[in-house]
Order: C-alpha cells, then structure tokens, then sequence
C-alpha cells in the first residue's frame, strides 16, 4: 500500500493533537515531520513517535517527500503557511478559519491552483454521520424545500491564549463558531449567504477581564431566501457535562430534520471529577475528514471540501463583525 | 369566594371552567358561547348555567369576574362590554392584536374601575419560574444568552380561525407571545428586535432575537405546523452558569395501555409532567386573589401590551428585514 507522506506544520491549534492521533493510526499514512515553533509542545511527543521535529516550518517543507500538510497554526499565519506549502509543492488540509480576510483567502487559493497542488479547509462537521444522513434525507427531498435553519455550535473559552488575542486570532467565538455551521448550511442548500445581521458580546467571563467576543447571534439570508439563524457561543462553562455542540434544525416546506450530533453519548458520574460528564461514542468526524483528505490526494482525486468552502463560510464570519460595527446587516 | 363566568367554552375556555370549579375561591356561575352546543356541553359538564350571549349571562349571574376565552380579535370587544357591566376581566393572551387596542383597552378598563388581567401562563409555569432565579443568579448585570422554542401542530387544523391572521395574529401574536412576555418579565428593557417569519400554507415559522439593554441576546422561536408532539424548551447561559429543560424532558407520569389486537399500533401512550395544582390553576387562583387584595398582578396588563408591542416589532422587522429598535417600546 503506498502511503502518504505528512508532515504537520504547527501545533498552535489543539485540534493538531487530535488529527496526529488519528493519521498514527492511519495504515495509508506516514507522518513525516512535525514543525512547530513551540518545542515545548511537541519536541518530546515526535520524539516518542519517532518523527523529525523541526522547529522551522520551512525545514519540513525542504523536504521533498513529503507531499502533503497539515496547517493548525494560529489563524493569521494560516495564510503564509499555505501559500508557502504550496510554493513547496505539498497538497494543504488547513484549520478553519481558512483566512481573516477575503484577498487573503483568494490568494491562498490562488497559490494552490498556480502550483498544482489541492488546497481542503478542515470541516470535520461535513463528516459526522447525522450531517450526510440529514444531506442524503435533503436530497431526496424527504422535507420539501429548505425554509429556515436554526443551528447552535457552542462552546467552550478556548484553553490556548492566543484564542482571546485578537491580532493572532481576528476575532472571538463569532469566527471560530460561525465558520462549521455556515459551512454545513452552504452544503445543504446548495447557495450563497447573501447578507448576515449579527450581535456579538462578551458575556461569559465571570472575571469580566476578557475583551473577545464570546457571545452572539448570526442571523443570515441566502440568495435562495432561506434564513438561517446560528448561536456561536462559547457559552459551556467547567459545570456543563461536556464541550460543547453542533446542533441543527432544518425546517423544510414538508418537514424537520433534527441534527444533535454529539447527542450519542453516556451520562458518566465520577467521583473523581465530581460532576455529570457525557462521554460521546459516536463516529469519529476527524478521523473521517482526514480519511477523505488523504485518499483524495493518494488517488490524485480533488479534496471534497476545498479552498472555495472556506473562504465561503469564512467571509460570513467576517462580515458578521462588520454588521455588528454598522448595526444594520451588510451584504456578504 | 369570587363569583366568576366564563365567556368562549373552546380549549381554552374548558380548561378555564375546569380550574375555576376545583377552586375553592372561586364558584363558577355560568358559561358562554355563541355556538349553543359548546355552551350547553360545558355548562351541564360543570353543573353551571349557560348561555350563548355573555350581556345577558354577566346581568343574570352576577358575575364579578369572567374569564375570556374567545378568538383573539374578540378580546378587545368584549372585554369593553364587561367593563361597561363593571364586571372584572381575566383575559386569555395576547390582550389584543396591536398595540393600539391592547392601550385602549387598559384605558378603558381604568376609567371603568375594572380589573384587567391577561393570562401569559408561562410566568406560572414552575420550571420557567426556576429558571428566571437561576438567570438572576448567573449573571444578571452582563446578561447571558438566551434560548427559548415553542412548537406544535397548526391550530388552524382544529379550529379555522387560527389560519386568519387578522383574528389570531399568526404565530407570533399567538405562540411567540408566551415567550415575548416571559422574556420581557425575566430580562427587562429590550432595545432592539431581528426577526425572520416563513410562512406557507402548512407552516407558520418565526424565530426572533430580542437584544436586551443588560446584554442579553434572546433567540426566540416559535412553529406552527411542526410535525411532532407539542415542545417547548430553553437555554439561558451566563457567566455564572447554564440552565436548560425542555418539555420532553420532564415527563413524570407515562400512562401506557396495551390497544386491542389486530389494531396497527400496539400500544397508546400518555406522557404527562403532573403537579397538583397546574400552571392555569395557578394562574387564575393568582388573578382572583388580586382582585380579593387590590395587588399587583405577577404579569400585568401593561407587560401584556408591551408584548403586543414587541410582537409587531418582531413582525415589521421580518417584514423590512431590519433590525427595529423597540426604542421607548422596549420599556416596562
Ligand atoms: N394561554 C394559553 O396557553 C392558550 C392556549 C390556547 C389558546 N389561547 C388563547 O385563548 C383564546 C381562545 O383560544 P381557543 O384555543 O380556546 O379557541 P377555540 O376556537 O377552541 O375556542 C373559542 C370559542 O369561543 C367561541 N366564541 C366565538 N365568539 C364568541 C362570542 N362572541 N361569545 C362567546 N363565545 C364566542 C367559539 O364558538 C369557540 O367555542 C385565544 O385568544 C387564544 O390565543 C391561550
């Protein structure tokens, strides 16, 4: 079986720690590096994978047999990275928020169609098995024509500073939480969001110290007149018996669909942490994703969420600010 | 011991008649309907004269209070011939459909020395009286993120009027309105509303998100046509905390019997969340003992109003697909 040489630049994003354990598992997949600018974070985890540890991306992606990367960097470097990976020649599975800016996101693209490589935004919402069943029950049109959506993904504060920073991450739980949904909504109706009014606050510190948005509310219309209402919170708190959730209503002309993908789960009581937990067992979504990401490439076949998806549901992110600043909503 | 009357034996009406008689401070004296059948079926349910013109049954009976349970476009009406017999009005919700009237008809009870109460049930709800403590004690200076749904079958299927917007006001005046007032009671001063309304021959569909001068954003949604059982649920999050339930979730009591052989199912099912004293007993034991004390009401006729007035914000604002500022409107 050939294998797919990765390498994994940063591992600024946590979600990083989770897709390394899912490639080690991967019999089509061979993680050929690890480059993060934080040794201290995963100088000693390559080590006991045995894996090339570079502190400078540019030293993996010197190296030639590698032909694909991974990107969890903080959000405004997602930009260079790419554009550099593709310059070197590797395929790009990139974190969302693809970018924080609309020329940034087009040049991104860009570089990947220029040096021929594929360039997918890392969307594992696409692949948790209630979404492609709600998908495949839309397209048998077994609820009529898509009305209205009203979706929540909240969650909690993330746990890496540079997540409240805004000049590392161009923005709160409005970009971080709006990009999964939107993205789901785009594939479900098959249009474009054409405006987007939305609230943004800062509620859910109880220091009241932060300045992130961590709180709000986007209310979008696509271009078809559907409407779609989504709760990007990072509103679970310690307490809550888990991290948080990805939760979808769709009312169609002839039906509902009810999406509660984490909702598969046991209700554990330990003493040791001394609350309610849910423990999921679902299907694996990032596992899933990765799985698509690197058969494509293997078999020289287009990523199945690209580039174009994230600058999509990216730009409602980023416009949603922008409504917030003019109090009125903004075209998309 | 109150002696009250009821006035439109429909659902609303039966259920009215039904509490009053297990009350003991209040006697039930008479009902009322202009279809006979109605009025002779719940008058010789209860034991209680009936009669099909409310004039002649409030001059007979010597009501002091009468519950109305009419359409919606009947409120104003009638309400204004009780005053005009000096008889006190616990009036089913919403209190009128447009702001106009619903002033009006305050004014009018006012000049008349009459009582008006409007029934908005869910403050007497115990699990949304739990959660408005909870909302003080999470957090009530920031606000926090609120959550509520209320959705059923369209009434319209058992009775024709609902479907007529000019005498039940569609879903917002009708559904939304139980949350509009809850929400006004529990998080104050509103200062602006975003609204979408989808509405075809089946489906009534309206989702609001109220901002509220603390901070609080509140996603409200209401569904006529929603093909499941009756549900309500919400969410509030806050720095200090997280509060949920929903309908489905607090069933206490499940009644189920084996069907006949041979039927299709093999069972029916009976799910209630039982208490002793039911939110519509609390209710209506509530208004009687305000007109016994001369007290405040727990909701008033002025929250009823302002929720006439919310509800056409949140209908202008689907309309022009703006935000609208409730402005002084959003004041109680
Ligand atoms: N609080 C709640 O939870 C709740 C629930 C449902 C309805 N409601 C409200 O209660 C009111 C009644 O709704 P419903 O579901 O009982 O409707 P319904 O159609 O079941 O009953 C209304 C009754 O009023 C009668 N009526 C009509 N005109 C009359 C008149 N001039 N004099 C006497 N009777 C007359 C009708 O014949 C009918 O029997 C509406 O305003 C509705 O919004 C409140």
């Amino acid at each position: 079986m050939r294998k797919l040489k990765i390498g994994m630049l940063s591992f600024a994003h946590s979600h990083a720690f989770d897709y390394l354990d899912s490639l080690l598992r991967m019999r089509n997949v061979e993680v050929a590096g690890i480059a993060d600018e934080a040794p201290e974070r995963t100088k000693e985890l390559a080590a006991r994978h045995s894996i090339p540890y570079y502190a400078d991306y540019r030293d993996l992606l010197a190296d030639a047999s590698v032909e694909a990367v991974v990107i969890c960097s903080e959000n405004v470097r997602h930009a260079e990275l790419t554009i550099a990976s593709a310059k070197a020649g590797k395929h790009v599975l990139c974190e969302k928020p693809l970018g924080l800016g609309a020329e940034e996101m087009e040049s991104m693209i860009a570089a990947c169609k220029e040096a021929g490589v594929e360039l997918m935004t890392a969307f594992p919402c696409r692949y948790l098995t209630p979404v492609v069943r709600a998908k495949e029950a839309l397209e048998r049109g077994e609820i009529g024509e898509i009305l209205s959506f009203k979706a929540t993904n909240r969650g909690s504060f993330p746990d890496v500073p540079w997540f409240s920073d805004k000049s590392l991450s161009g923005g709160g739980a409005v970009l971080d939480h709006t990009v999964h949904v939107m993205d789901l909504m785009n594939w479900f109706t098959g249009s474009n969001p054409a405006s987007v009014y939305a609230y943004a606050a800062t509620l859910f510190d109880p220091e009241g110290k932060r300045t992130i948005d961590d709180a709000g509310m986007v209310h979008v219309t696509f271009e078809n007149g559907v409407s779609a209402v989504l709760d990007p919170s990072w509103s679970r708190n310690p307490g809550f018996p888990t991290w948080g959730d990805v939760t979808m209503d769709i009312i169609g002309t002839k039906g509902v669909i009810s999406i509660d993908a984490f909702n598969q789960k046991n209700s554990v009581y330990s003493r040791k942490s001394g609350k309610g937990d849910w423990a999921f067992w679902g299907d694996d979504m990032n596992a899933l994703m990765l799985e698509a990401f690197v058969t494509a490439i293997l078999e020289g076949k287009p990523v199945p969420v690209t580039g174009e998806d994230g600058l999509r549901s990216a730009r409602v992110a980023l416009r949603a600010y922008d409504s917030v600043e003019a109090g009125s909503p903004v075209k998309v | 011991m109150i002696k009250v009357a009821v006035v439109g034996c429909g659902g609303m009406g039966n259920i009215h008649a039904d509490r009053y008689a297990s009350m003991p401070e209040a006697s039930l004296v008479g009902v009322c309907d202009v279809n006979e059948a109605a009025a002779k079926a719940l008058g010789d349910a209860m034991g209680v004269l009936w009669f099909t013109s409310m004039a002649e049954m409030l001059k007979e009976v010597g009501a002091e209070a009468v519950s109305l349970a009419v359409p919606t476009y009947l409120h104003v009406p009638l309400l204004k011939e009780a005053a005009d017999l000096g008889v006190h009005v616990i009036c089913e919700k919403p209190i009128a459909l447009s702001s106009a009237e619903a002033a009006e008809a305050i004014r009018y009870c006012e000049e008349r020395g009459v009582r008006l109460f409007v029934g908005h049930v869910v403050r007497f709800f115990p699990n949304y009286e739990q959660l408005a403590g909870k909302v003080r004690e999470f957090g009530g200076e920031r606000g926090g993120v609120y959550h509520a749904k209320r959705a059923g079958s369209h009434p319209a299927l058992v009775q024709p009027w609902f479907k007529d917007a000019a005498k039940s006001g569609g879903v917002v005046f009708d559904l939304m309105i139980h949350d509009i007032d809850y929400a006004l009671g529990t998080f104050g001063e509103a200062t602006e509303v975003f609204a979408f309304n989808k509405v075809t021959d089946d489906i009534d569909y309206a989702t609001a998100t109220f901002r509220f001068k603390n901070g609080t954003i509140a996603q409200i949604e209401a569904f006529w046509g929603y093909p499941g059982p009756f549900y309500t649920s919400f969410e509030y999050a806050a720095a200090g905390g997280i509060v949920r339930g929903a309908s489905s979730d607090s069933e206490s009591l499940s009644v189920r019997v084996a069907a006949p052989p041979g039927s299709a199912a093999g069972f029916v099912e009976t799910p209630q969340s039982v208490l002793l004293q039911d939110p519509y007993y609390r209710e209506l034991a509530h208004f009687l003992s305000c007109i016994e004390s001369g007290g405040e009401p727990i909701v008033t006729a002025k929250d009823a109003l302002l929720a006439v007035r919310w509800a056409e914000a949140a209908l202008e604002s689907a309309r022009t697909g703006q935000p609208v500022k409730l402005g002084e409107g959003g004041a109680r």
